[in-house]
């Protein structure tokens, strides 16, 4: 089998992410001719390019579209590859990286008033940095997209799944290789009292190593994550921060995981004068986009983006 | 999934001139002849009228239609009417959407702009029964039992309609015998009929009874399930008295050393702490009251139990719980009086002789403690002067009850008037504010007590009672004469406001019934739903329900029967299927929904259930569940979008 693995906006853990097959790496690596990986093997563009149409079986893109040079290189990858998949957060919903669409202007930010995108940053400069995209986007936003194996990085048990299918020759089109029910399904933390009375952070609390970790005030993702994971995190006493994106019906994940926490602080309340505290308990949950977009602002956060944008010309 | 394109029918309603009016039906009918999916479009003067129906019929089989949308009222009216008719076309009748241009158009909006909106919302709903699924009820069994939680007259005539119609009657009463209020009362207005003489063939006909069985001395614990198919759990306390064995010999009284208030004499007599309520309770048999015995724990008396030839007491005898299946239950648990306790004005219930009007029927009573002789409490004279009370605590929202409890005027007049019989020399006053004589020769009674009696009825409050001396003073005023008024009386009658038994909230609480604001169970709709209460398969009779006197308890019970009686002679329930779902393929049974849901529908295990038969539908859970397994039937999220798109679509207004 011909593989491909490519890097974009990456921090570079869905690459090492392979390791955590352990032996089983030996295997997939006695099975696969790797064609272009250049965190593992040097190899440049025009090689890629040299490569005829649809030669390369399988490839993986891990990270976030973010510049002009990324767009490029998967349009070339989606040329060269009979099934392109998505490899990890980032190139499935954007990532962490795509938070960074919350701000307009964001280069300027970093960069310095009168940054313009690919210009030279300084005198010794051989190359110009590439263009920067106005906004990050997720992988299935520049090129058709076969398969997901999400993440952040994709936990092992979902990366050997992929592999198996992968060398079955049987990827059907769409698939994500993850759960389609919701991490509380493999979750052992036992659910009790489902009542939101507060919200606290994990660095907050000890949290009880027993129970669910929502009815003890810390915002979990699980109910909303598809399962995949085995909930490593709620395991270790951190809550679920969705990075194996949403399940199949949950649509906007920040969106469902929100009506559920407003239907968990008024669970057993009624009438209107108990909605003064309750509005409290969900004004004290701090950074609601970091935590309830954290991996998938790109893919979800548009309309959000849109609203928030029309309102301040609204008000402008 | 594959989209078969549908054939959907429009029909627009004229409702005369309530939508006509403002609606221009014709333009709306067109526009709506142009939706995607439209096939068919009309409009008539009264979709609802038999014409109307038969068009329908007519046009779901002519143009072959797979789904209706009647634009016209509001759902909560014909969407009944319509989904029958559609269904004897042969149509499924949840491919039948009402859209709503009357409530939601004509009736809220004027100029050409209700129009366009009225386009739009019929727009939208014809986009909903583009995405509708045919549904078929659900369906459930009926126990065929009822239980019937009170054994006043209500309950007591509850229970004998239920069972004389075949049916299998458990009559739960909470104090030793049945009977309630009814057996402690003299004569009844307006006819003047001994009370008991009347209620007692009642009270034997149902101890007789082979489809009745009576539960005395138990309490209502706790109840689950459905309509149709409630299970409850009753607490019977121990009597310590075997009702077999007992012959009521009453020996086992006389020697029972213990004296404690009589409350069926509304302490004025005292009682043994063995007794038996009244000479012909039901179940027939006496009582052993654990709380005042001297020998239950430990064996320190034992006196009764000595003298019991028939060797009935049993002192080991246990609290027994029983578990039962009901298909449907009568809440029939009558009224108490508001405590005098409560009458700063009235002297809080602490001068001896001021009473309230259960206590002097007592005294008027034949079987009462001084056998029918009016005597007052403190010493046992017969008094010349007698003060009667009406509204006291009703009719009052500043410091007790706001409403009227209807039946204090009637019995007002009667306990002056039998008064007046009893004592032929003595004076009666009455002290009111407006006489409330509205019942079948009920205003005859009272103007017969005022002339024929000579019975003094004086118009206005009473300021304030007191003792004095032997007297008991009472300040009033004449507000037809605006004099002030005293009469020193020897005794007052108090009128006292009609309140809800004690635990009615309690009970309700269990039953999920709601209480109004007073306490009093809530019916379903004021006028059109009065014996039932909101939830299914649980009905209301009498006094619990709010004030009300025999006859009309006799009615209501009567009608609650009637309603019990038809829905446990239905083969089937059915429940609506429109209600919320789970798709188990993608629940992880977190269990967010259970708890959001107000009717307890749902239970998790490793998915969550919805009992069909519990949902009413609100769509809670839904909107609660994260991962979008929880979805509700013909409202699914798309279908919502859709709507929500074709609704708000510029171009699609198309006037």
């Amino acid at each position: 089998m011909k593989l491909a693995v490519y890097w974009t906006g990456s921090c570079g853990g869905c690459d090492v992410s392979f390791l955590e097959l352990g032996m089983g790496l030996l295997e997939v690596l006695s099975r696969v001719e790797i064609v272009f990986w250049p965190a593992l093997v040097d190899a440049k563009r025009r090689d890629l390019e040299r490569l005829p149409a649809r030669s390369v079986d399988v490839t993986l893109v891990n990270g976030v579209i973010r510049t002009a040079e990324n767009k490029e290189m998967v349009e070339i990858l989606r040329e060269k590859s009979k099934f392109l998949g998505a490899y990890g957060a980032c190139a499935h919903l954007g990532g962490i990286p795509a938070l960074a669409n919350q701000v307009n202007g964001v280069t300027e930010i970093v960069f310095g008033p009168g940054f313009r995108p690919g210009a030279p940053l300084g005198e010794a400069a051989e190359d110009a940095p590439p263009e920067l995209l106005p906004e990050a986007l997720s992988l299935d936003e520049v090129v058709p997209v076969d398969f997901v194996v999400p993440g952040c990085p994709p936990p092992a048990g979902l990366i050997a799944r992929f592999f198996e299918a992968a060398f079955a020759e049987a990827i059907s089109p769409g698939r994500i290789f993850a759960g389609e029910k919701a991490l509380c399904e493999e979750c052992p933390r036992t659910r009790e009292d489902r009542r939101l009375t507060r919200i606290v952070r994990p660095h907050e609390v000890q949290p009880d190593p027993e129970k669910c970790l929502l009815d003890q005030g810390i915002i979990c993702l699980g109910p909303v994550t598809r399962a995949g994971c085995g909930a490593a995190c709620p395991k270790g006493g951190m809550p679920c921060t969705g990075c194996l994106g949403p399940t199949p019906k949950a649509g906007d994940p920040a969106l469902a995981m929100l009506s559920a926490l407003a239907s968990l602080v008024r669970a057993g309340e009624e009438g209107e004068s108990a909605f003064p505290e309750e509005n409290k308990i969900l004004d004290s949950l701090v950074d609601p986009i970091g935590t309830l977009y954290k991996y998938s602002f790109a893919k979800y956060g548009r309309p959000l983006l849109k609203l928030a944008r029309k309102r301040q010309e609204v008000r402008a | 999934m594959p989209e078969i394109k549908p054939r959907i029918g429009v029909f627009v309603c004229h409702c005369g001139k309530n939508i006509a009016g403002t609606v221009d039906v014709a333009k709306l009918a067109e526009a709506a002849s142009r939706f995607p999916g439209v096939v068919y479009a009309t409009h008539y003067e009264y979709m609802c009228s038999d014409p109307g129906q038969a068009l329908l019929k007519r046009a779901i089989k002519e143009h072959r239609l797979s789904g209706v949308v009647v634009a016209a009222c509001s759902p909560t009216m014909h969407e009944e009417t319509f989904r029958k008719a559609a269904e004897e076309a042969g149509l499924n009748p949840y491919l039948v959407e009402i859209a709503n241009i009357r409530e939601q158009v004509s009736w809220v909006h004027s100029g050409p702009k209700a129009t366009e909106k009225a386009v739009r919302v019929t727009r939208a709903v014809v986009e909903k029964v583009w995405g509708d699924r045919p549904l078929e009820p659900t369906e459930i069994g009926v126990v065929r039992r009822a239980l019937v939680v009170g054994g006043g007259i209500a309950g007591i005539q509850a229970a004998l309609d239920i069972a004389n119609a075949g049916f299998e009657v458990l009559l739960v009463e909470r104090s030793p015998s049945i009977g309630g209020h009814m057996a402690q009362l003299s004569e009844t207005f307006p006819t003047l009929d001994c009370s008991q003489c009347i209620l007692t063939p009642k009270m034997v006909e149902v101890s007789r009874h082979p489809k009745i069985r009576i539960l005395a001395y138990s309490e209502l614990e706790e109840v689950s399930g459905f309509v149709g198919n409630y299970r409850v759990r009753i607490r019977k306390k121990p009597t310590y008295v075997d009702p077999a064995k007992c012959n009521l010999c009453g020996e086992c009284a006389k020697v029972c050393p213990v004296r404690v208030p009589n409350e069926f004499d509304r302490g004025l007599s005292l009682r043994s702490a063995i007794y038996i309520p009244f000479p012909q309770a039901i179940p027939s048999t006496y009582t052993l009251d654990a709380e005042n015995c001297l020998g239950i724990v430990p064996l320190r008396c034992g006196k009764c139990a000595e003298v019991c030839e028939a060797k009935a007491i049993d002192f080991d005898m246990q609290e027994e719980i029983l578990e039962e299946e009901v298909g449907a239950i009568v809440l029939a648990t009558g009224y108490e009086l508001y405590p005098k306790e409560a009458m700063a004005e009235y002297g809080y219930g602490t001068v001896p002789d001021v009473i309230d009007g259960l206590e002097f029927e007592r005294l008027l009573s034949a079987s009462g403690p001084t056998r029918g002789e009016i005597r007052r409490p403190s010493d046992g004279k017969i008094p010349k002067e007698v003060v009667f009370v009406q509204c006291s605590g009703s009719r009052d929202p500043e410091h007790h009850k706001p409403y009227c409890s209807k039946i204090c005027c009637m019995y007002t007049a009667k306990h002056a008037l039998l008064y007046r019989h009893a004592v032929p020399a003595g004076q009666a006053y009455v002290f009111y504010i407006d006489i409330r004589a509205g019942g079948k020769d009920y205003e005859e009674f009272v103007n017969r007590a005022m002339e024929e009696e000579r019975i003094l009825y004086i118009r206005g409050k009473v300021a304030k009672v007191f003792r004095e001396g032997e007297k008991v003073v009472v300040w009033g005023v004449d507000t037809l004469t605006g004099k002030r008024v005293e009469v020193r009386a020897d005794l007052v009658v108090l009128a006292q406001a009609v309140v809800p038994s004690p635990g009615t909230e309690e009970l309700a609480r269990k039953l999920r019934v709601a209480c109004g604001g007073e306490g009093f169970l809530k019916e379903a709709h004021p006028k059109l739903r009065p014996l039932e209460a909101l939830t299914a398969g649980i009905f209301l009779a009498g006094a619990a329900q709010g004030p009300k006197d025999i006859p009309e308890s006799v009615a209501q019970a009567s009608g609650a029967a009637a309603k019990v009686v038809a829905l446990l002679s239905r083969p089937k329930l059915e429940h609506p299927p429109e209600v919320a779902e789970v798709d188990e393929e993608l629940c992880s049974g977190c269990g967010i929904c259970a708890p959001q849901c107000p009717y307890g529908a749902i239970t998790v295990d490793e998915v969550a259930h919805v009992n069909e038969i519990l949902c009413e539908g609100c769509g809670t859970c839904v909107a609660a569940c994260p991962s979008g397994a929880m979805s509700f039937r013909n409202v699914g999220d798309e279908q919502v979008l859709r709507m929500v798109r074709a609704a708000l679509e510029v171009e699609g207004a198309g006037v």
